[in-house]
């Protein structure tokens, strides 16, 4: 119980700690949302001037900070100046998209990426697993931004898939399977594109793993006290190559939301990257800050999630002894 | 075995950079000469066998001129083929950045080439790609320069001296790692001056990129540097009347060496698409001057998605430089041992 | 303490802050009390099990780590009691000699590198010179020239030992801690290692302390013998009276944990 403690503390100073160092980035912005504004000659000075105080842009920076933290605790975390609305609920609407994306890629690629890690650690050195050792590094070696484009290219000149967004045009009077399926087919692209970058380090991974596992002493023992091999593989080594691979979960998390950023932006998926990309171009500072925030508290809670399957997992950790 | 892996990788890596490095030798056009008559031309043909049925050794192409009667669509000119040469004087530039030069690997004497096709403003793909890959890989291999110093440094301080700077930089270097990276890079670069010339703009990517990413390696050379302190040579030089610069410098930080060979192998690549990710969305290295990101940001538009394929090629160069980089980090890793003495096999008594 | 003494160790403690299983900071005390002196030109082995606190005390004596109270006086002078750069200045009087001559040697230098480290850091000479009396330490330990060049990883350990001892003496010490110095050697390696050592010490002048957990070796190698147990001494004196008569109980079990040789066995055996 302490450890859960402990870790729902470290994430909470966590964010705390990210919240200042995006605030205190911030301070370097030569310029704001409302340079624009003042060069438009419609808008008077006073105008403009009105609304940066308004909008308590004038004031020093912990000043500023404590009243965006006053506007957290109300559930709204600041302002945006381009959508004229607090920033939260701009921020939940994008941020559901793209959970939405990323954890079902999430669950894919480890669907897919299990039975291959083991595969290829079963058979180890043989030419078809050569074959796919090959095939996931020409994979690594492919960035997001080439496949997503790769694939889009790929979906537009065959029109096979929808060519981005989230919902086809007259969404709004479909019957709900009718919608899920909508969504889902606009789903395809976009998290093969995840899937696909972020099977090969998960294959590798759990590969490496089992396969340190089945060189493993106490394996030996087993097998020499006669078990199955399905046994040995299920009950005794992917049970020991349990603990990396859950901590790979939660880094793979943070990886996928990074990928997720430019796909979202390349296939026009609703999510926090474009949010976050038209915000930065926007100078909409709020929503810039809490887009980053955002996606902090989505890494935080999957690796909080690995702890605690590793918690549950583990159980050295439940009794309290240092795991890694 | 593994260090014949390493220098095989290392060699391949050299070779690809060569390439990018002489890329006024081996483009056949200047990057920024532009064409407004002929935009988005497709890959050009090279022919062996002439409109009349006759066969020629050395291939060659047609020149394209706009179809009668079209706007837009462009065919090949059957009357004068144009002869590819090799070694041929073309376009003046200047190798390495300064040795004035009119040679170029292949071209034709007259029509340009376009061995990949042009773009929106008639400029040669093929020859953007060669020049952008100077700018990303320069901006990848000077941003891992910058992210491991820092890191190699502050990791050095925290895991030698301990105390309270361990607890600061280490805490510090644990909220960076909690930020996914690529947020955190556009939300840096969110606060900085957006419409800048091409110079700043790129120095302004690789300090941002180099900002970012220093935790990790601050905390594996800590890890290096905690474990290189205990060792016995350590105490020994100690023991001589060592001070602690000469500690760190002639016996500690060359234990950290393997960990940032490798750690540079595998970031090189991770800045590189930092830059392309950030030129394509307009935030990194602005026009004229190529880059491999902002050389596919014209793929945002519809129209060139649907109808001109070749403007994605860009995005493949990338490809066999990753893989070299990757492989190289993949044998570096193998090969890192303890920074133990190991037993020689059937080592004399004495 | 008369003018003989080369070595003077009164009530010396030392304590280390560790953490606790929860958490709290606790203290571990390594030595109690230990006081001893020694003479030059003799050895003094300091016998003991793992956990004795025989490294702690010899890393105390070498000034590598700090005491928690007590005096260490050498040559007159406390050096416990020492700034850092005053203690840089006695060093090269005290060297020690590490246990695992793998560890002690940086793999990366060349033998010739190793052992002309020492002289560089005092900046007694330049790098020339140093190579110099470098090669005329290697040769008085027995390394051959050829061998100058490589790393310690083409060595065998016990090679590898006469290159530490070789480091150890280009700075010319009077005092030479030998931390378990021949524990990582097989027998053949050890019994060389030792004649090289008493050669030395009658050649040289030099003074031993000698730490090791084997009694057999000390019985071999030293002129007194103090045994440690759990941070104390709990008897010291010459060899003859130890091994002829222990008084403590400590003493007694380490003695009868040495192995005797084969034909003695077979006597007991057979009465």
């Amino acid at each position: 119980m302490r450890f859960l403690l402990r870790r729902v503390l470290q994430a909470f100073f966590l964010l705390l700690g990210a919240s200042l160092l995006t605030f205190l980035f911030s301070t370097l912005a030569p310029g704001n949302y409302f340079d624009e504004m003042r060069l438009n000659p419609q808008i008077s000075a006073n105008t403009v001037a009105a609304l940066r105080a308004q909008h308590q842009l004038n004031s020093p920076l912990p000043v500023r900070y404590a009243h965006w933290v006053n506007s957290v605790t109300h559930g709204e975390m600041g302002f945006s100046f381009a959508y004229n609305s607090p920033v939260a609920p701009l921020l939940w609407v994008r941020a559901r998209n793209t959970l939405l994306l990323t954890v079902t890629a999430t669950l894919l690629a480890w669907l897919l990426a299990l039975p291959m890690g083991i595969w290829s650690a079963t058979h180890a050195g043989e030419l078809s697993d050569r074959a796919l050792t090959w095939s996931t590094a020409g994979l690594l070696a492919t960035p997001e931004l080439v496949l997503s484009l790769g694939l889009l290219i790929v979906a537009v000149r065959t029109g096979w898939f929808p060519t981005g967004g989230m919902v086809s045009i007259g969404y709004g009077s479909l019957s709900l399977f009718q919608k899920i399926c909508d969504v889902a087919a606009h789903m395809i692209l976009p998290v093969a594109a995840l899937v696909l970058s972020a099977l090969p380090i998960l294959i590798r991974h759990v590969r490496a793993a089992l396969a340190e596992q089945l060189d493993a002493p106490f394996l030996r023992v087993a097998a020499a006290h006669g078990l199955s091999r399905r046994t040995l593989l299920y009950r005794y080594a992917l049970r020991a190559a349990a603990n990396p691979l859950i901590s790979l979960f939660g880094f793979s998390v943070g990886a996928l939301l990074s990928g997720s950023l430019i796909v979202e932006v390349v296939m026009s998926w609703p999510g926090l990257g474009p949010l976050l990309l038209e915000a930065i171009l926007a100078r909409d500072l709020y929503v810039v800050i809490g887009g980053v925030l955002f996606s902090t508290i989505f890494l935080i809670a999957g690796n909080f999630l690995a702890d605690l399957l590793l918690y549950w997992v583990d159980p050295r950790i439940r009794a309290g002894a240092p795991s890694r | 075995m593994s260090r014949r892996q390493v220098t095989r990788w290392l060699g391949a890596l050299a070779v690809l950079h060569a390439l990018i490095l002489c890329a006024g030798f081996f483009a056949p056009n200047d990057p920024e000469e532009q064409d407004r008559e002929r935009p988005y031309l497709a890959p050009v043909k090279i022919h062996f066998v002439d409109s009349q049925g006759h066969f020629h050794l050395r291939p060659f192409v047609y020149p394209t001129r706009l179809q009668t009667g079209s706007f837009d669509q462009f065919e090949e000119d059957n009357s004068t083929p144009l002869p590819l040469r090799f070694v041929v004087a073309g376009p003046r530039y200047r190798l390495l950045g300064f040795i004035p030069c009119r040679r170029h690997l292949f071209g034709t004497d007259g029509a340009r080439l376009y061995l990949l096709g042009s773009d929106a403003y008639g400029r040669d793909l093929f020859s953007r790609i060669l020049y952008g890959g100077q700018i990303s890989l320069l901006a990848g291999l000077l941003g891992a320069t910058i992210t491991l110093s820092l890191g190699a440094g502050i990791g050095a301080i925290a895991g030698y001296y301990g105390g309270w700077r361990d607890a600061v930089l280490m805490r510090t270097a644990e909220l960076f790692v909690a930020l996914p990276w690529l947020y955190l890079l556009f939300g840096l670069r969110a606060f900085l001056p957006l419409t800048v010339g091409p110079l700043e703009a790129f120095f302004l990517v690789v300090a941002v990129i180099g900002a970012v990413g220093w935790a990790r390696p601050a905390r594996l050379v800590r890890g290096v540097v905690l474990s290189a302190k205990e060792r016995d040579f350590v105490r020994a030089a100690r023991g001589f009347g060592a001070s602690d610069r000469y500690l760190l410098f002639r016996h500690i930080l060359p234990q950290t060496s393997s960990v940032l060979l490798t750690q540079a192998a595998l970031l090189v690549p991770q800045f590189v698409l930092a830059e392309m990710t950030l030129s394509f969305l307009g935030l990194g290295v602005p026009e004229p001057v190529p880059s491999w990101g902002n050389l596919l940001a014209s793929l945002q538009q519809y129209s060139v998605l649907i109808s001109y394929w070749w403007m994605y090629l860009p995005a493949l160069a990338v490809v066999p430089f990753f893989l070299g980089y990757l492989g190289l980090a993949s044998a570096l890793q193998e090969e890192g041992g303890t920074g133990k003495i190991e037993e020689a096999p059937g080592g004399s008594p004495l | 303490m008369s003018k003989e003494t080369l070595l003077c160790v009164n009530e010396v403690t030392k304590r280390f802050k560790v953490k606790g299983p929860a958490g709290a900071a606790a203290e571990v005390p390594a030595l109690s009390g230990i006081s001893f002196s020694l003479s030059p030109q003799r050895t003094l082995a300091l016998v003991g099990e793992s956990g004795s606190g025989k490294s702690t005390l010899a890393q105390c004596i070498a000034g590598l780590e700090r005491v928690t109270s007590g005096e260490i006086f050498f040559a007159g002078r406390d050096i416990a009691a020492l700034g850092e750069t005053q203690l840089r200045r006695v060093r090269p009087q005290i060297q020690l000699i590490f246990q695992d001559p793998a560890n002690s040697l940086n793999p990366r230098w060349s033998a010739l590198e190793i052992v002309s480290e020492p002289l560089l850091i005092q900046r007694r000479c330049n790098k020339s010179e140093a190579s110099g009396k470098a090669c005329e330490l290697l040769k008085r330990v027995a390394i051959p020239t050829g061998k100058l060049g490589q790393s310690p990883g083409e060595f065998s350990g016990g090679q590898r030992q006469r290159l530490a001892i070789a480091r150890a003496l280009s700075l010319e010490p009077k005092l030479l801690i030998l931390d378990e110095a021949l524990s990582a050697l097989d027998c053949s390696a050890q019994s060389q290692i030792a004649n090289l050592l008493l050669e030395l010490q009658a050649s040289l002048g030099l003074t031993y302390l000698f730490i090791t957990h084997d009694f057999a070796l000390a019985a071999h190698l030293a002129d007194e013998i103090a045994v440690m147990d759990r941070g104390r001494i709990a008897e010291i004196g010459e060899t003859e009276s130890i091994l002829r008569a222990p008084q403590q109980e400590i003493t007694r079990r380490l003695l009868a944990a040495v192995p005797k040789p084969f034909s003695a066995r077979q006597d007991s055996q057979v009465r």
